[in-house]
């Protein structure tokens, strides 16, 4: 466990704000409690200070995992999300697509969001846009990148692709063993 | 009174000048050398040995002294001597051929072009002395400008303007650059003569030279700025931020890092959004 370096940390903000722009700012200054980044086994811990001085006790072999994993740095230097950060990226999401819930499922098994299964959509959300993916009572599925603008897609034929998808729920369930 | 059967009998004591042979026996009369390519008799060989290859010796130099008295002969102080020809046998290289060189970058370029090169006279006639002088070299060649005691100032130049230093100047440029570029062809040839890419070795060179510079200032390079796509640096240990440090001052680096990233004012404008907004208050 490690703090990140100033070109990490850069990277994963980069990453962040494509979802949650300039509200990275409340991950970061929290009223709260102070929360910070780190780094374990290449993987990005967002964690309460008070949890990361009690891991600093634990080796770095024993240590599991500490806080939410917010993705993984790749070996080629990028950052990669994981669904684990859904909840922090939901909660500050500037741009949001709601699924129709015969969209819901094949969503969650981790294909693209078809037109057909738009249901609303935030207004003048601009292309290869972060969004946050809901289905119609507002719980958060995923996470997705629009392929294209709102006023774009309106034009769109039912099958065609409106947000490429990035994260689902169902990766808890896919991906159990690399996910945390 | 016959003879006949007295030389007859004379005769037998000796052995006959003509010899036979399956494979006619090559001669080269210059080097008084015979080259039998007959095969030998192994029988012969393992039972008489000697006999066998004294046999074999005479003939041969039987057949040699026959081609031998078929020269041409004169006479001289001596007697009479032989005229020997020139010699026919060719004999193998010691040594390896010489490699071909490697071709300069001016020779490569001619070869794709097709330009060939033109055999020119050494000597040239001067045409305002009408003498001969070497085209090049002591004496010769275009005469050094700068050693003319005046030079024409062109009506198109500053007139305090030197013109020899400006005559110095260019002549060492142009030195320098064949230099220079004679300097690359070696490189080059030394590069593929060893059966490797110049352009990869010049990059070895050039990381090599990062890697000496990077590791020569007092801090090993740890504050230096980065380059994209420097190579790694072997044997630099990094060094991260202690994992327990004031949490302002965390939190602190963080905020600005992230000033760089989003910009000081948050976002970035929405284009589209600012274009239907002025729309709408036009109307």
């Amino acid at each position: 466990m490690r703090p990140l370096t100033e070109e990490e940390t850069k990277t994963l903000f980069e990453k962040l704000a494509k979802y949650i722009g300039s509200n990275i700012k409340h991950l970061i200054d929290r009223p709260d409690e102070t929360y910070c980044f780190r780094l374990h086994r290449d993987r990005v811990y967002y964690v309460s200070e008070s949890i990361m001085r009690k891991a600093v006790s634990i080796g770095r072999d024993q240590l599991g995992s500490l806080g939410v994993c917010f993705g993984k740095m790749t070996k080629t230097g990028k950052f990669r999300l994981h669904i684990t950060a859904l909840d922090y990226l939901a909660q500050y999401a500037k741009h949001k697509m709601w699924v129709k819930p015969n969209g819901e499922m094949p969503f969650l098994y981790g294909n693209h969001v078809v037109k057909a299964h738009l249901g609303r959509v935030t207004e003048d959300t601009p292309e290869h846009q972060g969004v946050i993916i809901l289905n119609m009572s507002d719980v958060p599925l995923g996470f997705g990148v629009t392929a294209r603008s709102t006023t774009d897609s309106r034009k769109l034929q039912p099958t065609d692709i409106v947000a490429f998808h990035q994260a689902d729920i169902g990766e808890y369930l896919r991906e159990e063993d690399t996910l945390f | 009174m016959d003879v006949s059967s007295a030389l007859e009998a004379h005769q037998n004591k000796f052995k006959s000048i003509e010899v036979e042979k399956l494979v006619p026996v090559e001669f080269d009369l210059n080097l008084l050398a015979a080259f039998d390519t007959n095969a030998i008799d192994e029988k012969k060989l393992s039972s008489k040995k000697e006999n066998y290859l004294k046999e074999l010796n005479r003939d041969n130099a039987q057949l040699l002294f026959n081609q031998i008295f078929k020269l041409p002969v004169e006479s001289t102080d001596a007697g009479l001597l032989a005229k020997l020809p020139e010699s026919s046998h060719i004999l193998p290289r010691e040594k390896a051929l010489p490699k071909a060189k490697p071709m300069t970058r001016w020779e490569k370029f001619a070869q794709i072009k097709g330009i060939q090169k033109k055999k020119k006279e050494r000597m040239v006639i001067d045409e305002a002395t009408g003498e001969y002088s070497p085209r090049w070299g002591y004496g010769g060649g275009k005469k050094d400008k700068t050693k003319d005691w005046l030079l024409e100032v062109p009506s198109n130049v500053d007139p305090m303007e030197d013109q020899y230093a400006k005559l110095r100047e260019e002549k060492k440029e142009r030195v320098d650059k064949n230099k220079k570029r004679q300097k690359r062809n070696e490189e080059e040839a030394s590069a593929t003569s060893k059966g490797q890419d110049p352009r990869q070795v010049k990059k070895k060179q050039l990381q090599d030279a990062i890697a000496v510079t990077k590791r020569s200032t007092a801090s090993l390079g740890r504050f230096d700025k980065h380059i994209e796509g420097e190579p790694k640096m072997k044997g630099m240990k990094r060094q991260f931020a202690p994992n327990i440090t004031d949490s302002k001052v965390e939190k602190q680096a963080s905020m600005d890092i992230l000033n760089k990233v989003v910009g000081k004012n948050g976002e970035v404008l929405n284009v589209q959004k600012a274009v239907r907004q002025s729309k709408r208050a036009r109307k």
